[in-house]
């Protein structure tokens, strides 16, 4: 393993790490009353970051590109769907 | 004339093909479950806010932290193996499998409380989708846990690639299944 391919992976795992704090700080808004469609949508953003990031890098669609593009624009969607699905019934 | 044809798109997927194919499958079950709890809660979103209120979020947190750290570890095995690192490839993949289990006493922490509070399966809607869907993940990271510790045992570049894939597959479910099942209030 090349010093960059460890180095890419580090850097995933912390972008990850860093990600995963934001949405609980995003979670936490919302129990602190920050407006929940808001933290909703930031809260997903963050989770479609780090599907793409597991995909690219710990799967390494990274060198697959053709792929990467496929998945990522199927869970695009599926964040839209889930969005769509949160934010009807809010007031 | 050459018989040398362009590389197809599925010769850029990297490992094997089946695995992908259980990667989608596994995608689209969870994603559709996901789906079904956002479908069911707009019929009750006061009491799917209420009963999500029960759920412990520091603890999903930790979980999320414990299973990205042990994708990251997985993530390196097969890297190590393909540098002829075989000890480190296989120390990377019993801390993964390790990290699994300790991803596991947490869940099992978080299920004993439930429990203790008298929350069950037929408690709300939302207790439904949240043990069909959190339990089914746990059986995939029981069954990840396997995978990992038998292609330490087996351990070919192959094999380690595949595990290693299927553990980021449970990785890549929960950063799904965290935020819409704890997070959206």
């Amino acid at each position: 393993m090349s010093v960059m391919d460890k180095l890419d992976l580090t850097r995933a795992w912390l972008a990850l790490l860093g990600l995963s704090v934001l949405s609980t700080v995003a979670a936490a808004a919302i129990s602190a009353g920050f407006d929940a469609r808001v933290a909703g949508v930031i809260v997903m953003a963050l989770a479609l970051m780090k599907a793409r990031l597991i995909l690219s890098q710990y799967l390494g669609l990274a060198d697959a590109p053709s792929w990467r593009r496929g998945f990522n624009a199927a869970l695009i969607v599926f964040v839209l769907i889930a969005l769509g699905l949160y934010l009807i019934p809010s007031p | 004339m050459s018989d040398q044809s362009q590389p197809s798109l599925l010769d850029e997927l990297p490992g094997d093909l089946l695995i992908w194919v259980l990667i989608i499958s596994e995608l689209l079950v969870f994603g559709a479950g996901l789906a079904a709890f956002l479908a069911m809660r707009m019929t009750d979103p006061a009491g799917f806010a209420e009963a999500q209120s029960h759920l412990h979020r520091t603890g999903a947190a930790l979980n999320t932290v414990v299973l990205i750290t042990s994708g990251y570890l997985a993530a390196l095995a097969p890297r190590y193996r393909m540098g002829t690192r075989r000890r480190a490839a296989r120390i990377a993949l019993i801390s993964s499998a390790l990290l699994g289990a300790v991803f596991l006493v947490i869940k099992g922490i978080e299920y004993a409380d439930k429990a203790a509070q008298g929350i069950s399966f037929e408690t709300h809607d939302f207790f439904m989708f949240y043990y069909l869907l959190t339990g089914f993940h746990a059986a995939h990271v029981i069954a990840g846990i396997v995978v990992l510790l038998l292609v330490a045992w087996r351990d070919s570049v192959d094999n380690i690639e595949m595990g290693a894939a299927f553990w980021h597959m449970v990785d890549l479910i929960w950063v799904l299944l965290f935020p819409i099942i704890y997070l959206l209030a």
